[in-house]
């Protein structure tokens, strides 16, 4: 038995997923109120509910998704954070200044790793005393090119710690290190996920211990616990622990990895997640969900977290119908719930109700506060609903028509691929979400594609979460003149001698990679490791070739455990 | 958060797939170090800057410009459309105002490479910038064009290409070439007699630092560009002025180039040199990319960089100084075309001027010799012919009708085609019609 909890904005929604029969059967499913100042008790309502279904001792797993760390963030209730930087020459780094702890110290490391200035210790110390006078219990140490070389932010996390050892510390609670989130290079998103990283760290760890506890309580001691991360993947709680930020933003990869387990998608498609305030719009190229190529971006902010690319605009069953001139538009602005609902302002859902593609609430309330919206603009009913329609039709096209084309203009590096490049040509829309199939013959008339709604389709985020598999990434980097290999994520250098090639690095990043989820306790088939980027580089000094430059990237795919498609 | 003053496009195209050989200079890791930074620096995260991919140019956006014989594939590869596309690429986003500025940081380059293609040139076939320019005028209609060259070789392609051409200044300041490949470039070179003045070499000595090298663009480069008021200024930006350049001798930091930069104000800038890959490039792409976009660059330096140690001596600046004075009157000022029989600029024959030339291409090992002719006209640029002959290409011909073509010129252009196929001994003729957009080749 999976359990599959998502928090989202306005609902937190919860599956029990029975997968005994070879099938995957819905055992119990709910959606409970999400209390905002109290998510814990959200998620407790959300399992209690189900669980009165379920067989608790049968429970393995549950996968959970929480909008906890995003709202620590958009509320503002993080904890100050201590930022210790060795830059170098470059762009000033104190434009990427995200907090006030922060100090820039006189170190320097260069694209191939070398150090091309030390760090001067007693400026790494004056630094920390400075945090320390503040209060600070929680530090990030951040080089630029660190990935290539972790000898400085490894310097000052000894520093903060004035210790050797790995884990424990009295002198600070948490300590991040750049290189540790990813080998990606780019050192302002670097800095800006470490410091997220650090802000998020003690609220994020407390809700992590209370879920342990009240899984403890309800007599679920034994089941595994994983979080959703943006990425359409998972990660073990324990192991979430030391990387919070990778939680942020995962409400719409629980959605799009709902629709790789309810539908069999095949060809290039659009997935909408259509909801109460917003549209989520998500991709897929020959049936894998697309990933950002950088990051995500936490306010103003880019970051080196991996997320799935979606795109929300404001559109959604709650949107207001609002008119400038002749024009019908509806949403961004949400004002109250609809009319159907109770509210006063025509909504979206108001509009469908009207035209009689749902028949949802107070149907008559929903015609009443058209017509009476419609009279002051002189402006038929039935005719405004339509319109509203069109219009939300029309939006939800028209972004992703840009999302498509962004997708298809973005840079590539070798002729190969820019003569050979694969463009994403969508054939087919998969809708989920309240308003899904009210919509679909609206979507039908607008994308002119094949549109399904799938089954489940209200709760399709949480059997997304339930079903999504564990995953990693990592990027491994080897350079033969100086005999080293350095995979930054993990910590892992070795000697290695000359002669080492592409394919011994394409094997060294897949091992490295299983035997680092073993060690989280999740076992991976081998097939599922994939080498997703891979190039060598020849190094010549003179007319003499002197090494070469090895880059690997290998990762789990994101996807699920199993699909409940026919 | 950083952002720029000016909206830039950057067209980054570094074909990791693509060299002349193994070890050459112009090789796959050229631009892997300047990627590594750029990202590493987050530079396309800033607001303002956007990163595009390259197009691929057509054969005919080649066609357009050079001779290429025998014919345009067998002297390009796909990785030379492929940076003239990126070049084209630039041009586009900054004529349809999507970007105020761009820089095509592409490779191979191409201001080696001249009017007549027979192969490849230092480590140019086609000239990327031309079929920039030319793309441009061709879509856009007739401009006038500056293209400064701070590459440190002297870009003598370039200069070839537009020789004749009266509406593109061509300025190119380069390493002395007593000193350094390709051995050209100097004051003497003025433009053909309609277009006098409208190239401009200035020859620095080696050694020269940021301080000659800014003085000379202060002093020499930007008053012409505010006489000549062009519709676009095209940076030509090689990077081999370095210090630690391998393959040259010139003393130019970061900071330099990006105060270059800055003070040149470039619409659109291509890169053509450098290949010190490692220690400048990086930083080199960096300042530039920053200067462009009008953004702060005063923390980009190299790491091994002490001022101190590349300032040039007082002979030098006093040199510098000296062409600061005398070199503007070239423009300014130029002298008459001496179109006698003793010059080394061509002699003028009734109707014609006539240049002859000897061409070796160094990365090929070809040689080739050529007579240029161009028809005086007062009502046109003139019609050009170009008969050439090379080591790996029996005797050639190519007639270009310019785009401003005067009815005489164009019929005198077919009538030279229709001679050549009838009466002369020429392997291919090609015909470049601007006026009437129109390419022939004959000849297989």
């Amino acid at each position: 038995m999976l359990l599959g909890i998502d928090v989202g904005g306005t609902h937190t929604d919860a599956v029990a997923l029975d997968l005994t029969n070879d099938r995957v059967d819905v055992a119990a499913s709910c959606k409970v109120p999400t209390d905002h100042d109290n998510l814990l008790a959200s998620v407790n309502a959300a399992l209690e509910t189900i669980l009165a279904d379920v067989n608790r001792t049968r429970v393995r797993q549950l996968n959970l998704s929480t909008t906890l760390s995003t709202n620590a963030i958009v509320e503002g209730r993080t904890e100050d954070v201590g930022l210790l930087v060795s830059a170098g020459p470059g762009i000033d780094p104190h434009h990427f200044r995200p907090c006030r702890d922060f100090h820039v110290l006189d170190g320097s490391i260069d694209h191939r790793g070398n150090e091309v200035r030390a760090l001067p210790v007693s400026q790494v110390q004056r630094a920390v005393d400075a945090c320390r006078e503040n209060n600070i219990r929680v530090f990030a140490s951040v080089g630029k090119f660190s990935t290539r070389n972790p000898r400085h932010e490894n310097l000052m996390r000894r520093t903060i710690c004035r210790c050797d050892s790995d884990t424990e510390c009295e002198n600070a609670d948490f300590v991040t290190m750049g290189h540790e989130l990813g080998g990606t290079l780019n050192f302002p998103r670097r800095l800006a996920t470490a410091y997220f990283n650090c802000a998020v760290w003690r609220v994020y760890n407390q809700f992590a211990t209370a879920v342990s506890e009240s899984l403890s309580a309800m007599g679920l001691g034994h089941v595994r616990v994983n979080m959703l991360k943006a990425d359409g993947g998972t990660m073990p709680l324990e192991a979430s622990r030391s990387m919070p930020v990778q939680s942020i933003f995962s409400g719409p990869a629980a959605s799009v990895m709902g629709i790789v387990a309810l539908c069999d998608v095949v060809h290039d498609s659009v997935i909408l997640d259509i909801g109460g305030t917003t549209t989520d719009i998500a991709v897929f190229a020959g049936g894998a969900p697309l990933v950002e190529r950088d990051g995500i971006a936490i306010g103003s902010h880019p970051t080196l977290v991996r997320a799935l690319k979606v795109r929300s605009i404001g559109v959604g069953g709650d949107s207001a119908i609002t008119m400038l001139g002749e024009d019908v538009r509806v949403g961004p602005r949400r004002l109250g719930p609809s009319a159907c609902m109770g509210g006063t302002h025509p909504t979206l859902t108001d509009a469908l109700n009207m035209t009689g593609d749902c028949e949802l609430g107070d149907v008559n309330a929903s015609r009443r506060a058209l017509e009476q919206f419609a009279a002051e603009h002189t402006m038929p009913a039935a005719l405004l609903a339509q319109r509203a329609i069109e219009a939300a039709a029309t939006a939800i096209h028209k972004a992703t028509g840009e999302l498509v084309h962004d997708i298809n203009s973005k840079p590539v590096y070798t002729i190969h691929e820019l003569l050979e490049g694969k463009r994403v040509i969508p054939r087919k829309v998969y809708v989920v979400g309240g308003p899904a199939q009210a919509l679909k013959d609206h979507m039908f008339q607008r994308f002119k594609l094949s549109t399904e709604v799938p089954s489940n389709f209200g709760v399709a985020n949480a059997i997304g979460a339930a079903l999504t598999r564990t995953t990693w990434e990592l990027e491994l980097f080897a350079d033969t003149e100086r005999h080293v290999l350095f995979i930054p994520s993990l910590s892992y250098r070795e000697n290695i001698p000359t002669s080492y090639t592409l394919d011994n690095a394409r094997e060294d990043a897949v091992n490295n990679l299983i035997i680092h989820l073993d060690k989280l306790g999740v076992y991976l088939e081998p097939d599922k490791a994939q080498v997703t980027e891979a190039s060598t580089f020849n190094m010549v000094k003179g007319y003499d070739t002197v090494g070469r430059n090895i880059r690997v990237k290998s990762q789990v795919r994101p996807g699920v455990v199993r699909t409940m498609a026919s | 958060m950083l952002k720029s003053e000016k909206s830039l496009g950057i067209i980054f195209f570094p074909a990791f797939d693509w060299a002349i050989s193994p070890t050459h200079p112009e090789r796959e890791e050229r631009l892997l170090y300047t990627q590594d930074q750029l990202r590493e620096e987050g530079l396309f995260d800033m607001e303002g800057i956007a990163e595009y991919k390259p197009l691929v140019a057509d054969i005919e956006d080649v066609e357009r410009v050079h001779f290429c014989f025998p014919e345009p594939q067998s002297v390009v590869t796909r990785s030379h459309l492929v940076s003239a596309g990126g070049a084209i690429r630039a041009a586009q986003l900054v004529m349809e105002g999507e970007r105020d500025r761009s820089f095509a940081i592409v490779r191979p380059p191409g201001h080696h490479a001249m009017k007549v293609v027979h192969g490849s040139r230092g480590f140019c076939n086609i000239n990327i910038e031309a079929v920039m320019i030319e793309w441009i005028r061709e879509h856009y209609g007739p401009k006038r064009v500056a293209i400064v060259d701070t590459d440190c070789h002297h870009g003598d392609g370039t200069q070839d290409i537009y020789w004749h051409d009266p509406d593109t200044l061509f300025i190119s300041l380069h390493q002395d070439g007593r000193t350094l490949f390709p051995g050209t470039g100097f004051p003497k070179d003025m433009g053909g007699p309609s277009a006098l003045g409208r190239t401009l070499n200035i020859p620095l000595p080696p050694n020269t630092s940021d301080e000659g090298y800014l003085m000379a663009v202060e002093r020499i480069v930007l008053p012409i560009l505010e006489d000549f008021k062009p519709d676009l200024i095209i940076n030509s930006a090689g990077q081999d002025n370095h210090y630690s350049d391998p393959i040259t001798n010139m003393n130019v930091s970061a900071q330099g180039y990006a105060k270059l930069n800055s003070m040149l104000n470039p619409d659109i800038a291509v890169l053509e040199g450098g290949y010190a890959i490692q220690g400048a490039l990086p930083y080199l792409n960096l300042g530039i990319c920053l200067a462009m976009a009008g953004a702060d660059f005063s923390h980009v330096r190299e790491p091994d960089y002490t001022p101190e140690k590349w300032k040039q001596d007082a002979r030098t600046t006093a040199y510098i100084e000296q062409l600061c004075d005398v070199l503007p009157q070239i423009y300014f000022n130029p002298p008459p075309f001496d179109g006698s029989e003793k010059s080394a600029q061509g002699v003028i024959a009734g109707d014609r001027a006539i240049r002859h030339k000897d061409i070796f291409y160094d990365t090929d090992g070809i040689t080739e010799a050529q007579t240029e002719t161009l028809y005086l006209c007062d009502h046109c640029r003139g019609l050009l012919s170009c008969e050439s002959r090379s080591s790996n290409n029996p005797l050639c011909l190519g007639v270009e009708i310019p785009q401003s073509a005067c009815p005489a010129c164009r019929k005198k252009g077919y009538k030279l085609i229709e001679d050549a196929q009838i009466k002369g001994a020429y392997r291919y003729v090609q015909l470049i019609n601007r006026l009437d957009k129109e390419y022939m080749r004959y000849g297989f």
